[in-house]
């Protein structure tokens, strides 16, 4: 069996790996921050649907690349790595997999067209999420109702602005009404398609958390090699080695239950939700781990305005209960090993 | 119009060489491969033109082991039109490449061939010059920018002195430096559209390659650097560069 991603996979990363380096650059992120209200930048939405990554899930016969979960895992650990303050995953790989998987046609044609252009944005709320992210641009907002699929404009529903300890993050609480002018699915659709934009939405998450402890990583290790102490770098102490160590363990070990959990997704699989919910345990104790060391590397320094490090601290400290905090998710990991018929053992939980 | 572009496969620029225990030369296994940056460039000056109207086809070749499909396709992404791989795992020399390379601007009858001024990894900076002088053809290497007009090139060209501008009749060999432009980013429906562009696999054994080749002896780490030492006067400062013969 071959394990490995294929050419395009692999293609695909380094393409948007390349163009993140530059368009993502921490400088140009935080002159988004600090010059705009939204913290958003069309500029950098329209660069993002020119290299199609809103198009990337949307079906070939609504104008998409119709790729899969496989391909956005790779692509998303990029999208954390660099920490674009873009709500890119919820909207172009969860909400887009959502309204692919409708019925109503029309529905469906109107706004993955629109996606492929980049004229929409899509936001997604859902029990799991008290606060609902960059609902502020959204061109439609995507709601959970007792297992129903609402769609409702910006106009619709209130939004009161929640502050977020991540300040590239803007969340909302809203106060809607459901109908039946904004119901587009009825719940006993609806709960398939709920339960995979849960199962998405913690993957993509995870992969986020993945890509921004390696920037922790990395950023750890270079402070480390540059700041000295008793006349040497600091990194070559082993008190500053094991921490950095520990946490390139961690995304070792993070990574193919990663992957496992994209595939699965992909494919489909008995025991999804548990192994989605593993990754997703797995990734944020390894961003948890990387923010708290790199922390340790730089010093109290290192929780400044002017140092980048913050910036994927906050993000992983935000992303930690995001689409399910880890109770939600121990809980879905406990329910399949617990289980009567539990497959335990190699092939199956290892 | 045609333009032919040459791609090499090469270390990633971003990653730190190891040279093999044994000095043989630097150990691949493992390692990141990229497009040569010059080639990136020289690529994309040739897309600008074909934009401009200038040119009509865009192809690209590289010489290479069965990987460094990997490498043409990402041109082809870019914007190129067409590849073609010459594939061979010997250790091709730069004037066993410009042979290579004369052979096919013959095949393909083109105009201009636009190269990166040097790879990455051997940093020789002859092809481009060898291939001109085996097919008579003007050269204008170290290109900062280009203008094709009337059948003549253009070429800023950047020299120790400054800019100097250099016109060529065409056909003529051109060499891309680091400023003639910034690549474009590949996107990725291009890279699904890549993989349907046609790309002909060619055979080292068509091209005469017969030449006496460099052998390389050995390869080593450069030497490390000694640390620095402060000196407390302009006076020691002096002295010091006496001591060393450096003034």
């Amino acid at each position: 069996m071959n394990f490995s991603f294929d050419d395009q996979q692999v293609q695909f990363r380094d393409a948007v790996r390349s163009f993140l380096v530059v368009q993502a650059a921490p400088e140009v992120l935080r002159e988004h921050w600090e010059t705009t209200d939204s913290g958003r930048s069309p500029e950098m939405r329209q660069k993002i649907t020119e290299q199609g990554l809103t198009a990337l899930s949307v079906p070939e016969a609504y104008g998409g690349l119709q790729q899969g979960d496989l391909d956005w895992v790779l692509l998303l650990q990029e999208v954390g790595y660099h920490g674009i303050p873009d709500s890119l995953s919820d909207a172009a790989y969860v909400g887009v997999g959502i309204v692919a998987a409708l019925e109503d046609e029309a529905f469906k044609s109107e706004w993955l067209g629109r996606m492929c252009e980049g004229k929409a944005r899509l936001a997604i709320s859902h029990p799991l999420n008290p606060l609902v992210h960059d609902a502020q641009i959204a061109d439609l907002i995507l709601l959970w109702h007792n297992d129903e699929v609402h769609a409702a404009t910006p106009d619709q529903v209130g939004l009161e602005l929640n502050p977020s300890i991540d300040a590239s993050r803007r969340l909302y609480k809203l106060d809607w009404t459901p109908s039946d002018a904004t119901r587009v699915c009825d719940a006993a659709s609806g709960k398939a398609i709920w339960a995979q934009a849960v199962n998405r939405a913690a993957v993509a998450v995870g992969a986020q958390m993945v890509g921004l402890a390696q920037r922790m990583l990395d950023l750890g290790v270079d402070y480390s090699a540059q700041r000295k102490q008793f006349g040497k770098p600091i990194g070559s102490f082993q008190a500053i080695k094991h921490q950095m160590a520990d946490i390139a363990v961690k995304i070792e070990f993070a990574r193919p239950v990663l992957h496992r959990a994209a595939y699965a997704l992909q494919h489909g699989d008995a025991t999804l939700e548990a192994k989605v919910s593993h990754a997703r345990l797995a990734c944020a104790e390894a961003a948890l781990l990387a923010a708290r060391n790199a922390m340790q590397a730089h010093g109290a320094m290192g929780y400044t305005w002017e140092a980048d490090l913050q910036m994927f601290m906050k993000r992983a400290w935000a992303l930690e209960s995001f689409w399910g905090d880890r109770l939600f998710h121990k809980q879905r990991v406990a329910q399949a090993l617990f289980a009567a018929d539990a497959q335990i053992g190699p092939g199956t939980t290892f | 119009m045609k333009a032919l572009v040459p791609i090499k496969r090469v270390v990633d620029y971003n990653v730190r060489i190891r040279v093999k225990g044994d000095g043989t030369g630097v150990d691949l296994n493992g390692v990141k491969m990229s497009v040569n940056p010059f080639d990136e460039i020289a690529n994309e000056a040739a897309l600008k033109l074909k934009e401009a109207g200038v040119i009509s086809e865009v192809v690209v070749v590289t010489i290479g082991t069965a990987k460094a499909e990997d490498q043409l396709r990402s041109e082809l992404a870019r914007g190129a039109d067409r590849g073609i791989h010459v594939v061979t795992d010997e250790e091709i020399q730069p004037l066993q490449a410009a042979r290579i390379l004369a052979e096919l601007v013959k095949r393909e009858n083109a105009d201009v061939v636009i190269a990166g001024k040097q790879a990455i990894d051997d940093d020789n900076n002859q092809t481009p010059q060898m291939l001109a002088t085996l097919l008579d053809w003007p050269q204008a290497t170290f290109a900062s920018d280009i203008k094709i007009d009337g059948g003549k090139a253009t070429v800023q060209r950047e020299i120790d002195a400054g800019a100097e501008t250099l016109e060529v009749d065409l056909p003529a060999v051109i060499s891309a430096d680091l400023r003639l432009n910034e690549p474009r980013f590949i996107k990725l429906p291009d890279i699904m559209k890549a993989k349907r562009k046609p790309l002909d696999k060619v055979e080292l054994s068509e091209f005469d390659i017969d030449v006496p080749k460099l052998e390389v002896v050995s390869t080593s780490n450069p030497p490390a650097r000694e640390p620095g030492r402060m000196v407390k006067s302009v006076e020691e400062l002096v002295a010091a560069l006496k001591d060393k013969g450096l003034v």
